[in-house]
């Protein structure tokens, strides 16, 4: 069985009002930014519900005239609500926003609305550190290298950003020499245009070079010697390309 | 026709119209099961008062006609009399309610235990606002048939008409001694009372509305919502 994680008073308080009427013949919708977790929730609540997406309509129509249970997803994108009749059926919708809110309000006995993972610190704790742990499986990284403390947090999409920040952040633990210069190698391919290009896109190795430089090694002088490189072609690097 | 023999008690006793009699100190010397009932909803000295302002200047029985309302108790006339110094009668007139003429749908009614709706809807409820909740509720209340959906559309809105209210009384009772005729059958009333210091009133019409699609009568009141819910079984 499916495990849902939340510690968010809210969404526990959805939870016990769809365990209340699970048996009951009411129709309900929640409500939320993408990503929050609605698809997840419903299918966890009702783990053998007919699942179909609002995006195809023809299938909507077509379950909801076979089953008595079932769940909608991405409801707003259907474009024939207010055609429904939803009595004595056990409906679970979810959607991105509100549509039309007199047809939502019409149709669902209950309207939840499921809070943004900005608003759950704690279970985007826990999500950070599933997909942490899955990041680090997938990519191959022994967890004793890096350091899991500087893992962004971005919450812009919800989940979906989150997740994606962190395989992005901990992909550049993983690579090797050659894989950085594949990846150069294909920006390069992609973007490489103009009359200036050598000065332009040089930068691209240089300024990380002088960054890690002066992160590893403080002062400039011995910077330089590092580098094999004269003190004041080392500044005159630092000012062209803005570095602090 | 000597009538002296027979015992007019038990009619007034089961009369549908309440019938008070009270002593000159305004003591309620006797009341029949209408006045019992009508009593829950109004204080003995607002009746008392009005059997002396509604009273015949001399010994006999006078009949007034005027509207009188409380809760869902609306009266079109009422009869005072007294035949002594010490004796003051009041009996009231019900006016006659008007039927539903649209047929109750039951076929979209099923049977539900009316006190997990009512936790669902207070759980919703929570996920938006926080005011302190009072639930005072009758668990032993049988399932009865009820449109689940709509009678949720009925709670949501109902609740949500007190979000700003600081403490919420929930209490669900069954009205002793109450009936409503539906499709020629008595049936026992069940009543949800929610009270707050204020309330807002924007979707009292839809309260309305979806009250009869239930076959329930809405009393909305400035603090307080109440819904009769016929126990169909």
């Amino acid at each position: 069985m499916e495990t849902y994680f939340t510690t968010s008073e809210k969404v526990q308080h959805i939870i016990k009002s769809f365990n209340l009427t699970k048996t009951l013949f009411v129709s309900s919708i929640i409500i939320g930014e993408e990503n929050t977790g609605k698809k997840s929730l419903a299918r966890y609540l009702f783990p053998d519900a007919p699942l179909v997406s609002g995006e195809k309509q023809e299938e909507v129509m077509q379950a909801l005239e076979n089953y008595d249970e079932l769940i909608i997803t991405n409801f707003e994108k259907l474009s024939n609500q207010n055609n429904f009749d939803f009595s004595n059926k056990r409906i679970i919708a979810t959607a991105n926003y509100i549509g039309n809110s007199n047809i939502i309000d019409d149709l669902f006995g209950f309207i939840y609305s499921m809070p943004s993972l900005a608003e759950r610190p704690d279970d985007v704790t826990y999500l950070k550190n599933l997909f942490v742990k899955e990041a680090l499986s997938t990519l191959l990284i022994d967890d004793q290298d890096i350091n899991l403390d500087g893992i962004p947090i971005n919450l812009s999409k919800n989940s979906k950003s989150l997740k994606k920040d962190i395989y992005a952040h901990l992909l550049k633990f993983s690579m090797n020499q050659n894989e950085i210069e594949e990846v150069l190698y294909q920006y390069l391919l992609k973007h490489l245009d103009g009359n200036d290009g050598y000065r332009e896109y040089l930068g691209i190795y240089e300024r990380p070079l002088i960054e890690a430089g002066l992160k590893k090694f403080g002062s400039q002088l011995q910077l330089s010697q590092i580098l094999g490189i004269n003190r004041n072609t080392l500044r005159k690097k630092i000012y062209e390309h803005n570095i602090d | 026709m000597n009538t002296t023999s027979i015992d007019f008690e038990s009619f007034v006793e089961w009369d549908n119209n309440p019938f008070i009699l009270f002593s000159n100190n305004g003591k309620i010397i006797y009341l029949n099961n209408a006045a019992e009932i009508l009593f829950g909803y109004v204080s003995k000295k607002e009746l008392y008062d009005i059997a002396v302002s509604y009273a015949p200047q001399n010994f006999g029985y006078k009949t007034t006609t005027l509207t009188l309302s409380y809760d869902s108790f609306i009266f079109h006339a009422i009869t005072v009399g007294y035949k002594n110094e010490e004796q003051i009668s009041l009996r009231l007139y019900n006016t006659p309610r008007i039927k539903p003429v649209r047929k109750v749908e039951t076929n979209t009614f099923s049977t539900t235990d009316i006190n997990i709706l009512l936790e669902a809807n207070i759980a919703l409820f929570k996920t938006t606002n926080t005011n302190t909740l009072k639930l005072l509720t009758d668990q032993d209340l049988p399932s009865f048939k009820i449109d689940q959906n709509n009678f949720s559309k009925l709670l949501r809105k109902t609740l949500n008409a007190f979000r700003a209210s600081d403490s919420i009384d929930i209490t669900l009772k069954l009205l002793i001694g109450q009936h409503v005729i539906i499709e020629d059958k008595r049936e026992p009333i069940v009543q949800l009372s929610i009270s707050a210091n204020g309330r807002y009133s924007e979707a009292d019409t839809e309260i309305e509305i979806l009250a009869s699609q239930c076959q329930i009568k809405p009393l909305l009141k400035e603090h307080a919502i109440k819904l009769e819910i016929p126990l169909i079984k």
